[in-house]
C-alpha cells in the first residue's frame, strides 16, 4: 500500500456502508426486487385503507357525537333490543357450537353414507341467506305457513303463530340462525377432530377409555382451544347479524325482537338518521372490545403452546 | 423479437394511468349535459316501461342525456340515505316509499329549492300534492317546494266481492259510513268457515310494526275518519291536547284492538311485513283490507277471473256524516344540493311535470299512480271512464278518492319529527300496549302521546 489516491478510493469502496444500509432498509432485497415488492403491495395497502380503514374511521366519526347516545337510550325499545341481542348471541352461538361439536363426531364415522350426508348437511350454509330467511318467515306464518298446515294435517292441532309472540319469534330467529350457520362450524370442528393424532385414541383404547371418557379425556382437551376461538369468533359475527332477524321475525311483533343490527338499520335508513344507526351498533362496543381482546389472547396462547 | 420485461410492464402501467388521468377532463366535459337519476322500480313492468319511454322522449326533444338507474324501493332508500350522508349524490332522486329522507333533507337544507319548476303549474296541481312538497328548511327558516310532485296515491278498500256473495251478502248493501262498513264484514267469516273455508278471516288489519307504511296508513285513515285530522297542523305544531284529536285516537285504537281480540283478523297481522298483507289478500286469507294504491288488483291484471272478482271501494262517510278524508301521498323528484348537474335535473323535471307527458307516463303504468292535476282526471276518460270496464271498476273509485275528495298530506311534511313517529311505529306499539300488555286504550294513547311530543319537539318549526 503506497497511500495513492486509487488505493484510498479502493479502501473507501470496501468500507462504504451505504449499500448495506440501503439493503437493510429494503429488508435485504436488492433494489429491483424491492420495487417489485412495493408495486405489488401498494394496491393491497390502498384497497385496505380505502375499504377497511377509511370506512372504520368514518363510522367511528359518525357515531362520535354524545347527543346521539342520549337519543338512542331514550328510544323506548333500546333496552329490550340490547337484551334481545345478548340472548340471541349467548343462546344462539353456544347452542350452535355445542351442536357443531357433537355433529363433528358423528361425521367422523367411516360409513359409506357419511360423505353424501355431509354434503346435504352443508346445503343450508351454501344457499343464499335472503331468500332462505324469507322462505322461513313464510313457512312460520300462523295461517298459510307450511309448518302449521303440516302440523294441522298430521295431528289436527292448531299450532301457535310462531312470529306473533316475542318468545316464539326470538326462538324462531335463533333456530333459523343455527340452521343456517351450523354446517359451517361443524366442518370447522370436524377439521379440528381430524387433526387429532390417531395414536392418542389407540393409547386411550389400550387404557380402556371408550365413549364419553374418550371424548372428555382425549377429544375435548385437544379441541378446547379451537372450540373457544370459534365461540368467540361466532359471538363477534353474531353481534352484527342483521339478515336473520330482519327477514324472519322482522323485529316484531311490536318491535319486541329487534336486535342492535336491525335497530341500527331502522335508524339509519327508515328514520333517515345514519349517524343514529351507527351509534346503535357502536353501543355494542363495550361488549365487542373485551371479546376481541379475549380472542387475541387465546389465539396468541394457542400459538405459544404450539 | 421483443421480450416482456418487468421494466416494460411498469412503464406500460404508468402510461395507462397517465392516459386515464389526462382523458378525464374530456369525459367530464361530455357529462355536462347528462343527469344521473335514481328512479324507483314499479310494482308492475308497465310502470318501468313508461318511465323508460318518457326518458327516451325527453332525450330526443332536449338533446340531454339521462343516465338512470331503476332500483327497488328498499335498495333505493339505502342508497339515497348513504348518498345524502356522504354528499356523493345523483342529480335527481324519485323515491316512491315513505318520504322521510325528503323531509329530513329539506329540513337540513340538503335539497335544491324547485319552486321555479312548480310555480307555473301551481294553480292546476292538487292542493294536497303541493302541500306534500312544501317543506320546512331549518337553515333558512322558511317553507318552499323542495321536490317536484309528479304522482299521487291513496289507500282504498280492496274486497273479494265473490266471497261476500258466497257468504250470502250483496256488495250493493255495503254501508257508506265508516265504522258500519268495517263492522259489516265481521259476520261473514263465520258463514264462510261453516262453508269449509277454515282459515278465512273477515278483515286484514295491518297492525304491524314491520314494513314501511301499511300500519301507519291504517291508523291515519281511521284517525281522519274519526275526526282527528288536526293532530299536526301545517305550521308543524302538534295538537294532542285537542279533545277531538284525543278521542279520535282512542276510538281508533279501541276499535282496532277489539277487532283483533275478537278474532276477526289473522293473528299474524301484528308481524306482517310489507308483502304479507298482499299475499294474504291474494290467497283469500281475508275478505277485505285497506291498502295503498290499486297494486293489489293490478298484480292480478293478467288473471281475469281474480281481477274481476275483486272490488275496489273508495272511502265512506265518517261518523259525523261528512266524507272521510284520504291521506294522499305525493311523490316528487328531489334534487340534492350536492348534485353536479342541477340544471339538467331541473330541465328533466320540468318535462316530467308537463301535463301531457305526466299523463302519458302514468297511464302507461295502468293508473297505479294517479296524476297531480285534478282537471286532467276529469278531462281524460282514461281515469274515470276507462274503456276497459274491468279496469274502470278499480281505477274510478281510486282516482276519485285520491284527487277529487277531501284529503290531507302525510303529517311529516308539516314537521319531520312525525317521520320519526312513523318510523318508530308508535301507533303499532300503541296497539301492542293494549292487546299484549293489557293497558286500556286511554292509557296506551297517553303513553303514545308523550312519545309523539318528544319526537316532534326535536324538530322545531317557525313557519
Amino acid at each position: 500500500m503506497d497511500g495513492s489516491a486509487a488505493q484510498v478510493v479502493d479502501v473507501g469502496a470496501r468500507f462504504d456502508v451505504r449499500p448495506r444500509i440501503r439493503s437493510a432498509l429494503w429488508l435485504g432485497l436488492n433494489r429491483a426486487d424491492a420495487i417489485w415488492a412495493l408495486a405489488f403491495l401498494v394496491p393491497y395497502i390502498v384497497t385496505f385503507v380505502l375499504f377497511v380503514i377509511y370506512p372504520l374511521l368514518y363510522g367511528l366519526w359518525m357515531g362520535s357525537k354524545p347527543s346521539l347516545y342520549t337519543d338512542l337510550f331514550s328510544d323506548p325499545i333500546y333496552q329490550d333490543t340490547a337484551i334481545n341481542t345478548l340472548i340471541y348471541v349467548l343462546v344462539g352461538v353456544n347452542l350452535r357450537m355445542v351442536m357443531a361439536l357433537g355433529l363433528s363426531g358423528f361425521f367422523m364415522r367411516k360409513s359409506w353414507w357419511t360423505k353424501p350426508l355431509l354434503i346435504l348437511f352443508i346445503l343450508p350454509w351454501a344457499v343464499p341467506a335472503l331468500p332462505t330467511f324469507l322462505s322461513i318467515h313464510w313457512m312460520l306464518n300462523g295461517n298459510w305457513g307450511l309448518l302449521n298446515n303440516l302440523i294441522w294435517d298430521v295431528t289436527g292441532w292448531n299450532a301457535p303463530s310462531w312470529l306473533d309472540e316475542r318468545s316464539y319469534a326470538l326462538t324462531s330467529d335463533i333456530v333459523a340462525y343455527i340452521w343456517k350457520w351450523l354446517p359451517f362450524w361443524t366442518v370447522i370442528m370436524l377439521a379440528g377432530r381430524m387433526a387429532i393424532p390417531r395414536e392418542l385414541y389407540e393409547a386411550a383404547d389400550v387404557d380402556g377409555a371408550t365413549g364419553s371418557r374418550r371424548f372428555w379425556h382425549v377429544t375435548f382437551p385437544l379441541m378446547a382451544n379451537l372450540y373457544l376461538v370459534c365461540t368467540l369468533l361466532g359471538m363477534l359475527f353474531t353481534m352484527g347479524d342483521f339478515t336473520t332477524v330482519y327477514f324472519v321475525s322482522g323485529g316484531g311483533p311490536a318491535n319486541s325482537t329487534q336486535v342492535l343490527a336491525t335497530l341500527g338499520v331502522r335508524d339509519a335508513f327508515v328514520m333517515s338518521e345514519p349517524r343514529l344507526g351507527v351509534a346503535a351498533v357502536m353501543s355494542a362496543i363495550p361488549v365487542l372490545v373485551p371479546l376481541v381482546v379475549l380472542l387475541m389472547r387465546r389465539v396468541r396462547a394457542a400459538a405459544v403452546e404450539r | 423479437m421483443s421480450t416482456i420485461s418487468r421494466r416494460s410492464v411498469l412503464q406500460a402501467s404508468l402510461g395507462l394511468a397517465a392516459a386515464a388521468g389526462l382523458s378525464r377532463p374530456y369525459i367530464a366535459n361530455a357529462a355536462a349535459k347528462t343527469a344521473s337519476v335514481w328512479w324507483t322500480q314499479g310494482f308492475i313492468p308497465e310502470e318501468d316501461a313508461g318511465f323508460e319511454k318518457m326518458v327516451a322522449d325527453y332525450q330526443k326533444v332536449s338533446g340531454n342525456r339521462i343516465d338512470y338507474s331503476i332500483l327497488p324501493f328498499v335498495a333505493l332508500e339505502q342508497k339515497m340515505v348513504s348518498a345524502l350522508q356522504t354528499e356523493n349524490t345523483p342529480d335527481l332522486i324519485a323515491y316512491d316509499g315513505i318520504q322521510t329522507t325528503m323531509v329530513m333533507s329539506a329540513y337540513a337544507n340538503k335539497l335544491v329549492d324547485v319552486s321555479d319548476i312548480v310555480a307555473p303549474h301551481e294553480k292546476d296541481i292538487a292542493k294536497v300534492a303541493l302541500q306534500s312538497m312544501k317543506l320546512y328548511n331549518n337553515v333558512e327558516k322558511r317553507r318552499a317546494y323542495y321536490a317536484v310532485p309528479f304522482k299521487t296515491a291513496s289507500v282504498p278498500f280492496h274486497v273479494w266481492g265473490s266471497l261476500v256473495e258466497k257468504a250470502g251478502y250483496k256488495m250493493s248493501d255495503c254501508p257508506d259510513t265508516w265504522v258500519e262498513r268495517w263492522n259489516w264484514f265481521k259476520p261473514m267469516q263465520a258463514k264462510l268457515r261453516a262453508d269449509g273455508m277454515r282459515q278465512i278471516y273477515s278483515i286484514g288489519l295491518q297492525m304491524t310494526t314491520n314494513g314501511p307504511s301499511d300500519g301507519n296508513n291504517l291508523f291515519h285513515y281511521w284517525l281522519l275518519a274519526m275526526g282527528g285530522g288536526n293532530i299536526v297542523t301545517p305550521d308543524g305544531h302538534v295538537h294532542l291536547e285537542d279533545p277531538k284529536v284525543k278521542n279520535a285516537v282512542i276510538e281508533t285504537v279501541r276499535w282496532i284492538c277489539d277487532t283483533y281480540k275478537g278474532g276477526y283478523t289473522p293473528p299474524g297481522c301484528i308481524s306482517w311485513n310489507d308483502a304479507d298483507d298482499n299475499n294474504g289478500f291474494h290467497s283469500k286469507l281475508f275478505l277485505m283490507d285497506l291498502d295503498g294504491t290499486i297494486s293489489t288488483e293490478l298484480a292480478m291484471f293478467h288473471r281475469p277471473e281474480d281481477f274481476n272478482n275483486c272490488v275496489t271501494l273508495g272511502l265512506p262517510k265518517g261518523p259525523d256524516g261528512k266524507p272521510s278524508p284520504a291521506m294522499v301521498g305525493a311523490i316528487g323528484g328531489m334534487i340534492p344540493t350536492a348534485a353536479k348537474n342541477i340544471d339538467v335535473a331541473k330541465d328533466f323535471m320540468r318535462y316530467v311535470i308537463e301535463p301531457k307527458v305526466n299523463s302519458d307516463f302514468l297511464k302507461a303504468g295502468l293508473g297505479r299512480w294517479a296524476p297531480i292535476y285534478p282537471q286532467q282526471v276529469k278531462d281524460d276518460s282514461f281515469w274515470l271512464h276507462n274503456e276497459n270496464p274491468q279496469l274502470a271498476r278499480h281505477l274510478t273509485p281510486y282516482v276519485e278518492e285520491t284527487l277529487l275528495g277531501a284529503s290531507y298530506p302525510d303529517y311529516m311534511v308539516y314537521n319531520p319529527g312525525y317521520a320519526d313517529v312513523e318510523a318508530q311505529q308508535v301507533w303499532g306499539q300503541t296497539y301492542a300496549s293494549v292487546y299484549k300488555d293489557g293497558m286500556t286504550p286511554e292509557k296506551a294513547v297517553d303513553k303514545a302521546f308523550k312519545q309523539v311530543e318528544q319526537l316532534l319537539a326535536r324538530y322545531p318549526t317557525t313557519a
